[in-house]
C-alpha cells in the first residue's frame, strides 16, 4: 500500500457501489409481485435472477485494467462485471426488465448479455465463456493487435471440460488470455470442498505451463495488483494466466434461494467481510475526505436509479418480434441467385 | 386409469421421487448423481428427502463435470449397477453430448447387443417462467432422433412414477423428461391436471404406449409434457365451440405408439400435433410423417402447433409468441374443421 | 367411556426461522375433505419465502375441513384444516 493512485481508488469505489447498489435495486425489484408467495415468473423481472453482491471486487480490480477494444466473457452472475467493463446501464437494465431497448431486444434476459460496443458477453451454461475468450485473445493475435481477452468462471466450473481444453489451448499458442476465477465457496448448494479436488483453483494452470495466483481475500486492491500484471504480461504477448479471487456470496445463488443447505456461521461471515467497506477506510487513508466518498456513492446510487426508472419506462417488444434476428444475413447467404455456370467457368 | 381407491395425491415430483426411493431400498445397484442432488434435493425437486434416507453414497452431488458423471453412469451401468444421473436443464446437455449420443445410446448396439446400459437419464425440461435460450427448452427431438435411448416424457403424477419404475428396472438407457412446470413446486406453481392420485405400491407403466386422455370425434390432438394440459384445456373450449377432440398424451417418445395415434384419426380424419420444441426436423413432423405413411386416405387436415424455429426469447410477449398456448390449440383444431 | 371426539387443528408445527414473512401460502393439498388420514402422514405442502415444508396430520381420523385452500395465504399459526380424531375403542 498505497499499491493504486487516488483516482485509481477513487474509481474502484465508484465501480464497486454502483454494482452493489444495482444489485439491491434489482433484489427488490425482482421480488415485487413475488410475496408472500415466491413465483418465479410473477413480477417485474421474471426468470431466474443470480446477483453478485459480495462479488464486486473481481470485477472491478480486474476490468479497470481493460480498454473497450479487450473482450470479456462472464458467467451467468455477470451484472458487477459488465458495469466494471462499461456495459451501458440503461440498457443491460431494460434487458434485465425484459424491454424493447435493452442489449438484446429482450431476448436475452440477465444471462445473456451482450454489448459489442465494449466487447463484453455472458453465457448461462457453465465455464462455455471460455473458449470464445480464447477465441478473442487468438484474433488480436492474428491480427496482431495489443488487445486482451478475460474470461470469467466461478471456482464450480474449474471442472468442467471447457475450462481444461481452453487452458491447453490458450498455452499452447500462447494467447493473451486471462482466466478469472471467482471463488465465493459455493455451486449453488454444493460446497467447494465436496465437489473439487483443489482448495486453490488457481493450480489448475500449474499442469498447462502458466502462472496461476489465488488472491486470497477479496480486497480489490489486491486484486487490481494480480490482475495488473496478468493482464500486462497478456498484452505484452507473454501469455496466458490463472487468477483466482475469493469473493463472497451474500444473496444466495439466485434471488429466493432458502440457502437451508447453508450453515448460517457462513452465511454471517460472508455478509462480514465486505470488500467496500473496506476500500472506504483505503480511501480515507489516501485522504480522500468522508464527504466526497459519499457524493461519489450517492451519485452512483442515482445512476442506478435513473437506469432502473428508464429500463421500466421503455416499452416492452412486440411478440413479433420474436421471429426476428436468427441470422443478420438473409437465409440465403450473401447471394440470392446462382450463377450462370457457364460464365463462371464451368464446362459444357 | 389411477389406482382407485387411493385418495391421495402426489404432486409430479413426489411420485418421481417416491418411485426412485422404492427402487433404491430394492435394489442397492441403484444410486442417481446430480448437481444440487443431495442437499438442495434437486433444483425441481426430483430428489427431495432422498439423501435423509440414502445418504451421500447413493445420492450424490458430482462437480460440474457433465461429461465425466454422465459418462460415468454409462460405465457403472455397463459395470452391472443402476445409476441415474441428472441433468439439471436439459438445456446443458450440450457439454456431455458425447457420452449420451455416441456411449449411452450406442454401445449395445455397436457390441450386437453384447452390453447392455441399464441406466437413466433424468432432465428438467421446458419454458414457461422466462428463463431464456438456454434454459427453456425441451430438446424431445434433439433426444428422440439418434437411435438407441428409449425417451420418456410423464405428463402427470401417476405417469411419472410408473414409467420411473419401468426406467429403472429397464435394461436399456432410458432418458425420463420431466417438465418443469408440472412438478408441482412452490415457487412454479403447477396448472390443474399433473397432480393425481398415485397408488402406494410399486407399479410399472410400459414404454410406447400412449393414453387417450379424453375422447373425441372431430380431431386428434396428439401432444406430450405440459401440452397435454394445454390440450385438454383447449378441448374443454373447442366442446363449447361444438368441436369435440381426442387428446392422446404420447408419454414416449421412443418407442412410439403410432397404432394409438392411426386408430384415432381413421376416426377423427384431422389431426393436430402439439409440441414445446422447435417445428422443424422434431416431433410434430415424426407424427404427422407416421400417419401419413399408415393412413393418409383417412387423412384430411393436419396442423402442427410448435415452438417457431428460434431460440427461446426472454421477454414475456416474446416467449409467449412462440410457446403454443391453449388458444393456439384452440385454433388450430378449429382450422381443421 | 369413549370421550366425545374434540376436532384437532392442522398447523404448521414450527414456523422456520431463516424467513423474515409472517406469511405464507398452501401449495398443494395431497387429501381432499372426507379423506381418512393417518397420523404424521404429510397432509400438505406450504411455502414460506421460497422455504417449502410440509403439514403433517396431528391424529388420525377424517380430515374434515380445508381452510385453506391452494394458493390461499395464511399467518403463523393458523389453522389450515380441522380433523376429526377416530373414536378410541376402550
Ligand atoms: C454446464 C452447466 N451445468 C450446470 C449448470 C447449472 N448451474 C448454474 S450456476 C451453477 C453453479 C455454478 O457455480 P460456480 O461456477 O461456482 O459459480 P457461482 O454460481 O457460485 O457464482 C450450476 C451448477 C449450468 N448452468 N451449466
Amino acid at each position: 500500500m498505497p499499491h493504486a493512485s487516488e483516482n485509481t481508488l477513487t474509481r474502484l469505489y465508484e465501480n464497486m457501489v454502483t454494482a452493489r447498489y444495482y444489485e439491491e435495486r434489482l433484489q427488490e425489484e425482482y421480488l415485487e409481485g413475488k410475496q408472500p408467495a415466491f413465483d418465479i415468473s410473477a413480477g417485474p423481472i421474471p426468470g431466474e435472477l443470480h446477483l453478485a453482491a459480495g462479488h464486486e471486487a473481481a470485477g472491478a480490480g480486474v476490468c479497470d485494467h481493460l480498454r473497450d477494444d479487450d473482450i470479456v466473457t462472464a458467467t451467468h452472475r455477470p451484472h458487477h462485471i459488465a458495469i466494471a467493463k462499461g456495459v451501458d446501464l440503461k440498457r443491460m437494465t431494460a434487458e434485465i426488465f425484459g424491454r424493447e431497448t435493452g442489449l438484446g431486444k429482450g431476448k436475452g434476459g440477465h444471462m445473456h448479455l451482450f454489448d459489442p460496443d465494449v466487447n463484453f458477453a455472458c453465457s448461462g451454461i457453465i465455464a462455455e465463456g471460455c473458449p470464445p475468450a480464447v477465441g478473442g485473445a487468438l484474433a488480436a493475435q492474428k491480427r496482431n493487435t495489443d488487445s486482451v481477452a478475460v474470461s470469467y468462471l466461478g471456482e464450480g466450473a474449474i471442472d468442467q471440460g471447457a475450462f481444461l481444453e481452453s487452458l491447453n489451448f490458450a498455452s499452447v499458442f500462447d494467447l493473451p488470455v486471462v482466466f478469472v476465477i471467482e471463488d465465493n465457496d459455493w455451486a449453488i448448494s454444493m460446497p467447494k470442498e465436496r465437489v473439487t479436488d483443489v482448495e486453490n483453483g488457481a493450480k489448475r494452470a500449474d499442469g498447462f505451463e502458466m502462472p496461476g495466483v489465488r488472491v486470497d481475500s477479496d480486497d480489490v486492491l489486491d486484486v487490481y495488483d494480480a490482475a495488473g500484471e496478468a493482464i500486462g504480461r497478456a498484452r505484452d504477448r507473454n501469455g496466458p494466466t490463472v487468477i483466482e479471487v475469493q469473493v463472497h456470496r451474500r444473496m444466495g445463488h439466485f434471488m429466493g434461494d432458502p440457502e437451508t443447505y447453508r450453515p448460517e456461521a457462513d452465511q454471517e461471515a460472508a455478509a462480514e467481510r465486505d470488500s467496500i467497506v473496506r476500500l472506504e477506510s483505503d480511501l480515507r487513508e489516501a485522504g480522500v475526505e468522508d464527504d466526497r466518498i459519499d457524493e461519489i456513492r450517492d451519485d452512483a446510487h442515482s445512476r442506478v436509479d435513473e437506469a432502473i426508472e428508464w429500463a421500466k419506462d421503455q416499452p416492452l417488444p412486440e411478440p413479433g418480434a420474436a421471429h426476428e434476428d436468427l441470422f443478420v444475413s438473409p437465409a440465403s447467404g450473401v447471394t440470392d441467385s446462382e450463377p450462370d455456370f457457364e460464365a463462371v467457368g464451368g464446362e459444357e | 386409469m389411477s389406482g382407485a381407491e387411493s385418495t391421495r395425491e402426489l404432486t409430479m415430483s413426489r411420485a418421481m421421487v417416491s418411485a426412485i426411493a422404492h427402487e433404491m431400498r430394492e435394489n442397492d445397484d441403484v444410486f442417481y448423481m446430480g448437481e444440487d442432488v443431495a442437499d438442495y434435493g434437486g433444483i425441481f425437486d426430483s430428489t427431495q428427502g432422498l439423501r435423509e434416507e440414502f445418504g451421500y453414497d447413493r445420492i450424490m452431488d458430482v462437480p460440474i463435470s457433465e461429461t465425466a458423471y454422465i459418462g460415468a453412469a454409462v460405465g457403472a451401468a455397463q459395470a452391472g449397477m443402476r445409476p441415474i444421473a441428472e441433468l439439471m436443464f436439459v438445456d446443458f446437455f450440450g457439454v456431455a453430448m458425447d457420452q449420451i449420443y455416441n456411449q449411452m445410446a450406442k454401445n449395445t448396439y455397436m457390441s450386437g447387443g453384447n452390453v447392455s446400459v441399464p441406466m437413466v437419464l433424468t432432465a428438467a425440461v421446458g419454458g414457461t417462467y422466462n428463463d431464456a435460450a438456454q434454459h427453456s427448452q425441451t430438446l424431445y427431438g434433439t433426444f428422440a432422433h439418434i437411435p438407441g435411448l428409449k425417451i420418456v416424457v410423464p405428463s402427470t403424477a401417476y405417469e411419472a412414477k410408473g414409467l420411473m419404475h419401468n426406467a429403472i428396472r429397464d435394461d436399456d438407457p432410458v432418458l425420463y423428461m420431466f417438465h418443469k412446470r408440472l412438478m408441482g413446486i412452490g415457487w412454479m406453481p403447477a396448472p390443474d391436471g399433473p397432480k393425481t392420485p398415485v397408488p402406494e405400491t410399486d407399479y410399472t407403466i410400459p414404454f410406447g404406449r400412449a393414453d387417450v386422455k379424453r375422447d373425441g370425434e372431430d380431431v386428434t390432438i396428439v401432444t406430450l409434457g405440459l401440452h397435454v394440459h394445454r390440450a385438454l384445456e383447449a378441448a374443454e373450449t373447442l366442446a363449447s365451440d361444438g368441436i369435440s377432440a381426442e387428446v392422446i398424451d404420447l408419454r414416449s417418445l421412443v418407442p412410439l405408439d403410432t397404432e394409438t395415434i392411426v386408430e384415432s384419426v381413421e376416426k377423427t380424419g384431422n389431426l393436430v400435433v402439439v409440441d414445446e420444441d422447435y417445428r422443424s426436423y422434431g416431433v410434430t413432423g415424426e407424427v404427422t410423417a407416421r400417419v401419413a405413411e399408415e393412413a393418409l386416405d383417412a387423412l384430411e387436415r393436419v396442423e402442427r402447433v410448435a415452438v417457431p424455429d428460434v431460440p427461446i426469447p426472454y421477454s414475456r410477449p416474446l416467449e409467449k409468441e412462440v410457446i403454443p398456448g391453449t388458444e393456439d390449440i384452440v385454433n388450430a383444431a378449429t382450422r381443421t374443421q | 367411556m369413549t370421550e366425545h371426539n374434540e376436532r384437532v387443528a392442522v398447523q404448521l408445527d414450527e414456523w422456520p426461522d431463516d424467513v423474515e414473512s409472517d406469511e405464507g401460502v398452501v401449495v398443494n393439498w395431497f387429501v381432499s375433505e372426507g379423506a381418512t388420514i393417518t397420523e404424521s402422514e404429510s397432509l400438505c405442502e406450504v411455502q414460506i419465502e421460497k422455504v417449502s415444508l410440509d403439514v403433517y396430520a396431528p391424529a388420525s381420523g377424517t380430515l374434515t375441513e380445508i381452510r385453506c385452500g391452494e394458493d390461499d395465504e395464511f399467518e403463523r399459526g393458523e389453522t389450515l384444516a380441522w380433523v376429526t380424531p377416530t373414536p378410541s375403542e376402550d
